[in-house]
């Protein structure tokens, strides 16, 4: 080993020590976890756990509600995620451009909810998305929108946090798209103008393909993000009404923390990785057909 | 050093306070609110934080964790057993919707306090983990109402110290009742539905009853009057399909379908109080804590307008949920002996006479029950049903399994489910999740 190795070493290891106690070992041991039944028994007794092999897997897929979660958790991620980058994106174009005034303003505020208690938050929009008192059904009122129910009936539930995730977390990939925005190359819009591109022409050719690898990073880090939502639900609705707010990862809480079926809970979470590990490969696989990567 | 321990002891009783303000509402209730307490705590937590130096974790002697207005009130009672011991107490408010969580990690990661509140629907379970010590005396539990007893027993042994005992009742507005030319709510199930009935068609744009779809009380209550027994072989399986069940989730059904009850879940009712002062609905069926409420908010709802009742059962008054809180000294903890006596303090007659005052609670004690300065047509109903409990079957699952009850219950009012889907899709329920307590009874293991 040379000098320059060892002192890389010397650099490198202890993160990597740091990070196979903190990361790598719980994982293994979850994954150990998850072919046990590991329950409140055996908490009361160690003699009372058992290998079981893939049976906490079976046994998740005859639980309806683990499919309803599932479901649940693809509406979230489908109808989300085009929502919040589509929020993100019109924002950052329109703080792009040139005529928009006190542009820092609008940022810090657009970028506020992001950084505000998801708690704080949620219980303000409780109050918004009321049915009786709430500001949203009074707006809808105006244009002759009868009061909807929003965190009452299970169809109106997850437009209704949607709503809420939406504009709490846009402003983070806003600033994303900003900066990626700026790097656009100024002749070659407008070499596009003079040679008559509408703004769409513009916007698709021109700003797309620059942004794109931004793009790509947004939809992979919504797409995960939207997987995981656990927060908003758990506030909002407690995965009312009806369960049509229950999340995958609600339904892993729910089991391992508060019912400590922590062998259950793992295969949850087992399952939840290799859905997100096999869409964002499919995302890296896409970004690499447009050589955004 | 000093002042900067100094300055985060300031920081955090500031937190605090702010804390209790918004729990409490900001009202003083008998001139003394935990604001008081908690600032007279933390000025002599600040002071003991400078004594300790830079050490910030200087711990209290006894750690107490407590739920809902029993950890917010819990320092009132701890003031006098500081002072007359000379231990100091740390009391924590654990928010109730966390509470099993948050109790059973601290007993994995063996932060357990020294005493903690349990609900009765908890005791067996944590009792069947360790995580508590069996009542070392008798006359830690000597004249304790039987029913509170038996919900902190396990398998015939005394596991815990009743503390409060709250049975289901229903708060009514009195004022609404006698303009539909009710004195109060007939007792039985079908006398009770008509009542709802005149007075729905008295005021159609609001409610009658109040029964949360997430809130699994009122329609227990209503499985335990028709008859049910809802587990079977050993309490090992589910026995859901069978039709006293299915008579008790029909009516409760025909409750929201008759528009009688709004279809709302307790994130959406977010003041039932203010609800219920509004004249949203007239009838709720509820527990003791709300005496604390309707006191402290005289002003909206004064009292001649409520009353009090035993819930209306199928023939007439019957059984209906009812639980109770405890008080567990942790299997671990280093001061057993300080320890059982802050419980014995805390559940002292006089301490549960006051607390009653202050929070609404009932007392578990049963010579407390003629020192209360209650009015008596309020109590009267509380300890008629005190009388007829519907009590759980003995099974840790229970708590889990009740609460799929509710989830069934709102597929079946919200129109998704058939009843009989619904009983059906829980028997299948409780079987998976009775799953390892069956295999454990079979082999023996446990009873």
């Amino acid at each position: 080993m040379t000098r320059q190795e060892r002192a890389a070493w010397g650099f490198v290891g202890p993160v990597l020590l740091i990070t196979s106690l903190v990361f790598v070992l719980p994982v293994l041991l979850a994954m150990a976890l998850a072919v046990t039944d590991y329950s409140i028994y055996a908490m009361a007794a160690s003699d009372n756990v058992r290998f079981v092999g893939a049976a906490n897997f079976t046994e998740l897929l005859r639980t309806p509600l683990f499919w309803r979660a599932l479901g649940n958790t693809f509406l979230f991620a489908c109808l989300g995620v085009p929502m919040a980058i589509g929020a993100s994106l019109f924002a950052a174009l329109l703080l792009n451009d040139a005529t928009v005034r006190w542009k820092p303003f609008w940022r810090v505020a657009l970028f506020a909810p992001y950084v505000t208690s998801v708690v704080a938050t949620a219980i303000v929009w409780r109050f918004v998305l009321n049915t009786r008192f709430g500001l949203l059904n009074y707006a809808l009122s105006w244009v002759g929108v009868g009061p909807v129910d929003w965190l009452g009936d299970p169809r109106a539930s997850i437009p209704a946090i949607l709503l809420f995730v939406t504009w709490k977390i846009f402003g983070y990939n806003m600033i994303v798209f900003t900066a990626a925005l700026s790097a656009v190359p100024v002749e070659l819009m407008e070499a596009a103008r003079l040679d008559g591109a509408s703004r769409w022409e513009r916007f698709r050719h021109v700003t797309l393909p620059a942004i794109g690898p931004t793009l790509l990073l947004a939809a992979v880090m919504s797409v995960a993000g939207f997987l995981q939502l656990f927060s908003e639900p758990y506030v909002m609705t407690m995965g009312g009404p009806a369960q049509s707010t229950v999340t995958v990862l609600y339904f892993m809480f729910d089991e391992g923390f508060k019912w400590w079926n922590l062998g259950q809970a793992s295969a949850v979470a087992l399952i939840l990785f290799v859905l997100i590990l096999a869409l964002t490969t499919i995302q890296t696989r896409i970004g690499r057909r447009y050589e955004w990567l | 050093m000093l002042s900067l321990s100094d300055k985060k002891a300031r920081r955090r009783d500031w937190l605090r306070n702010l804390n209790n303000r918004n729990r409490t509402g900001g009202r003083a209730i008998d001139g003394l609110t935990p604001l008081e307490v908690t600032r007279r705590g933390w000025l002599a937590g600040a002071g003991a934080l400078a004594i300790a130096g830079c050490h910030p974790a200087a711990r209290a002697d006894l750690r107490f964790w407590a739920t809902s207005y029993e950890g917010d009130y819990s320092p009132h009672l701890t003031a006098a057993f500081e002072r007359a011991t000379g231990l100091s107490v740390d009391v924590q408010s654990v928010p109730s919707t966390a509470a099993h969580e948050k109790m059973l990690t601290a007993f994995a990661g063996g932060a357990l306090p020294d005493v903690f509140m349990v609900p009765s629907g908890w005791v067996r379970e944590f009792w069947s983990i360790g995580a508590i010590a069996p009542v070392p005396s008798p006359a830690l539990i000597a004249d304790t109402v039987p029913t509170a007893l038996a919900l902190a027993r396990v398998d015939g042994r005394d596991v815990a110290v009743p503390w409060a005992i709250a049975p289901q009742v229903q708060y009514y507005r009195r004022d609404l009742l006698a303009a539909a030319g009710y004195a109060g709510p007939p007792d039985d199930w079908e006398a009770w539905r008509a009542m709802g009935r005149t007075l729905k068609r008295r005021r159609p744009d609001d409610y009658v009853f109040l029964m949360l779809l997430n809130w699994p009380d009122t329609l227990v209550s209503m499985l335990w009057q028709s008859g049910a027994r809802l587990l079977r072989e050993d309490d090992t399986r589910g026995n859901f399909s069978q039709p006293a069940a299915e008579a008790a989730f029909a009516f409760y059904k025909s409750l929201f379908d008759e528009g009688l009850a709004p279809r709302a879940l307790s994130t959406e009712v977010q003041d039932p109080l203010a609800a219920l002062a509004a004249g949203y609905f007239a009838i709720w069926p509820s527990w003791p804590t709300l005496l604390l409420d309707l006191r402290r908010r005289a002003a909206e709802l004064p009292r001649e307008r409520w009353g009090v009742a035993r819930l209306a059962g199928p023939t007439g008054p019957s059984v209906a949920s009812m639980v109770s809180a405890s008080l567990c000294v942790s299997a671990t903890t280093p001061r057993p002996r300080e320890a059982w006596a802050l419980v014995r303090h805390l559940t002292s007659r006089s301490s549960e006479v006051k607390f009653q005052q202050m929070i609404g609670n009932l007392p578990a004690r049963a010579s407390a029950w003629n020192a209360l300065s209650l009015d008596p047509q309020v109590l009267a109903p509380f300890a008629a049903q005190l009388a007829a409990p519907g009590l759980a079957p003995p099974v840790i699952e229970w708590e889990r399994i009740q609460i799929e009850i509710q989830y069934a219950a709102e597929r079946v009012v919200r129109g998704l489910q058939t009843i009989r889907q619904a009983l059906a899709g829980l028997d299948a329920r409780a079987d998976q999740l009775l799953a390892k307590r069956r295999e454990l009874v079979q082999a023996g293991q446990i009873a």
